[in-house]
């Protein structure tokens, strides 16, 4: 299974989609990867969630896990 | 009961505040959220809710349970709505019962502080000439 990334808000509009689906990596090697083709990525604040938990550092991700990436939340 | 919900619907501030009112209360307090129409003197048309539904929900549900363990509180619902919302629409409402009124205020305040930094949840921001995705900073 591979792995899910999905976007939201700012980010999903920089991407020009919502989800796509990628190999195992680190998370710090997905956000690389993601910066380098969507280079607008640069200039944003990016928080990661691993299977719908918010992580810290360098993580593994695994295939089937569930990645989402967005900018910092602004619900309320 | 607790519940935390999203919903693309009005939010009915009433029926949530009722929901969670058990009888060893005295007193509830419910905050009503709404769009705001000036933000630093940009008149915003509407907004845009965007959420990720399931580890919203995951993320209000840990807010409860925390707010369980900090204050002596009975029942909390939160409902957020998603999707397009005019000016003084409910986006949020958060009802808080407890036996003694203090605790609910002190619950309520800490649950909209905390659910604006971690339930992932943003909002676009329509305004005459342009739209923009609000960063957390200007909230």
């Amino acid at each position: 299974m591979p792995v899910r990334v999905l976007f939201f808000g700012a980010i999903a509009d920089i991407v020009g989609k919502r989800e796509l689906e990628t190999g195992s990596a680190s998370s710090s090697q997905l956000l690389e990867t993601l910066t380098q083709e969507y280079t607008p990525l640069a200039s944003h604040k990016l928080l990661v969630a691993v299977n719908q938990e918010y992580i810290n550092g360098d993580v593994a991700i695994n295939n089937g896990d569930e990645v989402a990436i967005f900018t910092p939340v602004s619900g309320g | 009961m607790d519940f935390c919900e999203l919903t693309t619907e009005p939010i009915d501030i009433t029926s949530v505040a009722r929901r969670v009112v058990p009888p060893e209360c005295g007193a509830t307090v419910t905050l009503d959220g709404y769009v705001r129409k000036f933000t630093r003197e940009r008149e915003t048309l509407y907004l845009i809710y965007e959420s990720y539904d399931e580890m919203a929900l995951k993320e209000m549900q840990k807010l409860i349970d925390d707010a369980h363990s900090k204050f002596e509180i009975s029942n909390v619902g939160i409902v957020h709505r998603t999707g397009r919302l005019e000016i003084a629409e409910t986006s949020v409402v958060i009802s808080v019962a407890a036996p003694h009124r203090k605790a609910a205020f002190e619950a309520c305040e800490w649950l909209i502080a905390e659910l604006k930094r971690t339930v992932p949840i943003w909002k676009k921001e329509v305004y005459a000439g342009g739209e923009e995705w609000v960063d957390q900073e200007n909230s």
